[in-house]
């Protein structure tokens, strides 16, 4: 088992990168840079507060809705390398014709939940277009941060069903989830 | 008695876990179930996964995963490691310690245990192996140490303890983990000697003890990372959120002018790991949001609560119940999972009893915390032994003697609150 190069990612096992036919990278590069613009928009408050007496504590309402954008995002690629936490112990004991079959079910299960979001989230964001909804703290139109939710739970939507048709065409050897001996796994290691 | 729909959510919630589905779906998808079995409102499913992550004091929890990635990344695990390494010098059982400090000080960086545990592992697992440990035992002993890192702030379960027990703040949360934090690394190293000079490992003198004032020199930037953190807190000069940005641009500043071991490529690659770890998570507390109004509204957490209560009325009786079934819960969940779930159902009992909620967090914390390495289903323990190469299996006879350990220090926490709670009352923070 390689240890890997002190200091370098502690990932223990590399995950493989499954072949999608949107590059993951894509997910990779907006959370990053999602990241990166919560870190500078809160880390500019604190210097605008100490160091100024303008205030950017509004800067709050985009934060958070850039927060609920990045737990989208991520997990949307997360659903496309398997990296949720679940518990495997007891499909892993079947043999795996039965565990392809019951991995399609769970992401079929998977996909059903997020298109709900994409549904009803939808009928939400016209909602507030055709209400003029204003947002609580700054009174921009609520459905510019809203709209995130069913576009975002529509690429959710699309990296499981990616992920189910790799599994359909890779045959039932592949269904096996690796390097996960029948527990829940954690996202947190990668 | 359950009701039929609270009945069709632990049903729903406990076959679609079985099944293998994610947590998280397995949270929202119940909770719909029952919504639309009882017609209780799906058109409002948007807004309740929306507003169950849209929370500010929540925007501490991606932030400070962000830090920990970055301190990870700048390369401080070894340069403690150099640290402790000098300053334990070789004896029986001396990396054993380092690798308990390594982890605590660590968990004063990072807040989530997982991370911290595959840090040390990977960096102490080629020493560890040369003087003689097993590897079970290394991957058993880092994956306890590790555990830690919920209860030293910062810590991913305190934040969202906070953010769904009203009356509760981060920073009193924060501070009153410290104590109960060290005893539960503590307790780790009464087992970790023993064994270690029962089985003569680290008793031979052959790797060069590093100079103690480089060593310090270069690990006191990671040292002063806690303090900034904490100092930050206590003195009311930021909120966790900011406090956690602060953390993470001063690991920056230590990764690329300091260590120079950051560039552009390593930062980037930090940013997107922790946004993904940060939504794997946030995923799970929004649709446990779902999970949270289903059952709310059907009474089922009101139900159970009253069930669990009507087995005794003997509070002592009470903890014990509820310790044990946390313990078995963290054996199978994860920790913030756990929270999502149990916490609307213990809530009423911690009224009925009058605990302080502070502390009720921090115990429950504790419980997850050994969850978390007794196999045979613990996130940390799963990831040590991918790094040292062994199976969850193997790590058994080693790790229940670490389980008996911390569950001491727990006990001592649940029966003693005040080992919890003097360090928040003397701060001001509760």
């Amino acid at each position: 088992m390689p240890a890997g190069p002190a200091g370098a990612d502690a990932a223990p096992a590399p995950v493989q990168e499954p072949r999608a036919w949107a590059s993951l990278s894509i997910e990779g590069a907006v959370g990053a840079a999602l990241m990166g613009l919560l870190c500078l928009i809160t880390f500019a408050n604190v210097v605008t507060r100490y160091l100024t007496n303008v205030s950017i504590a509004f800067t709050e309402e985009f934060s958070v809705a850039m927060m609920v954008m990045l737990a989208l995002v991520g997990a949307a690629a997360a659903f496309a390398r398997n990296q949720h936490m679940r518990m495997g112990f007891l499909v892993d004991g079947l043999p795996a014709r039965g565990r392809r079959a019951i991995e399609l079910l769970v992401l079929a299960l998977g996909c059903s939940l997020f298109a709900l979001l994409v549904w009803y989230g939808s009928r939400l964001a016209w909602d507030e277009f055709r209400f003029d909804v204003g947002s609580p703290g700054l009174g921009v139109p609520q459905w510019l941060y809203t709209i995130w939710l069913p576009v975002l739970s529509a690429v959710v939507c699309a990296r499981i069903i990616g992920r189910m048709i790799r599994l359909v065409r890779a045959g039932p050897a592949e269904a096996s989830t690796p390097g996960r001996p029948g527990s829940s796994t954690t996202g947190g290691t990668r | 008695m359950l009701s039929g729909g609270a009945l069709l959510l632990i049903a729903a919630f406990a076959v679609l876990l079985l099944l293998g589905v994610p947590i998280a779906v397995a949270l929202g998808l119940s909770g719909v179930i029952v919504i639309l079995a009882l017609d209780l409102g799906i058109a409002s499913l948007p807004t309740t996964v929306w507003t169950g992550i849209a929370k500010y004091p929540l925007l501490a929890l991606p932030v400070f995963i962000a830090a920990g990635m970055i301190f990870e990344r700048a390369g401080v695990a070894e340069r403690l490691v150099r640290l402790m390494s000098a300053l334990i010098g070789r004896r029986a059982g001396g990396l054993a310690l380092v690798a308990i400090l390594v982890s605590m000080i660590l968990g004063g960086i990072s807040g989530s245990g997982a991370a911290d545990a595959a840090a040390v592992a990977t960096v102490l697992l080629p020493s560890m192996l040369k003087q003689g440990y097993p590897r079970p035992f290394i991957a058993g002993l880092v994956a306890a140490a590790g555990s830690t890192a919920i209860l030293i702030p910062p810590s991913i379960a305190f934040i969202v303890y906070a953010v769904i027990v009203p009356g509760v703040s981060i920073p009193a949360l924060f501070i009153g983990g410290i104590v109960p934090g060290i005893l539960a690394g503590v307790s780790l190293m009464v087992p970790a000697v023993w064994f270690a000079r029962k089985h003569g490992w680290g008793a031979r003198d052959d790797e060069e003890r590093p100079p103690i004032g480089q060593a310090f020199r270069e690990a006191s930037w990671g040292l002063a990372a806690p303090i900034v953190i904490l100092g930050g807190l206590r003195s009311g000069a930021f909120t966790p959120t900011e406090a956690g940005v602060v953390a993470v641009f001063y690991g920056l500043f230590v990764g690329v002018f300091v260590y120079r071991t950051l560039n552009l490529r390593r930062i980037y690659e930090a940013l997107r790991d922790s946004a993904e770890i940060s939504a794997v998570v946030l995923t799970i507390i929004a649709m446990a949001s779902v999970f949270a109004h289903a059952g709310a509204t059907v009474g089922a957490f009101d139900a159970m609560a009253r069930s669990l209560m009507a087995l005794t009325d003997n509070e002592t009786l009470m903890l014990l119940i509820i310790t044990m079934m946390l313990l078995i819960a963290g054996m199978l969940l994860d920790a913030i999972s756990i929270f999502m779930i149990f916490i609307p159902i213990l809530m009423p009992v911690v009224k009925a009893y009058g605990w302080d909620p502070t502390w009720f967090g921090i115990i429950v914390t504790m419980n997850l915390a050994i969850g978390s390495f007794t196999p045979p289903m613990a996130v940390n323990l799963m990831v040590t032994c991918r790094i040292a190469g062994c199976t969850i299996e193997s790590t058994t006879g080693w790790v229940l003697w670490m389980v008996a350990a911390m569950g001491t220090a727990l006990l001592a926490v649940t029966f003693v609150p005040e080992l919890a709670l003097f360090l928040p009352r003397l701060s001001g923070a509760l």
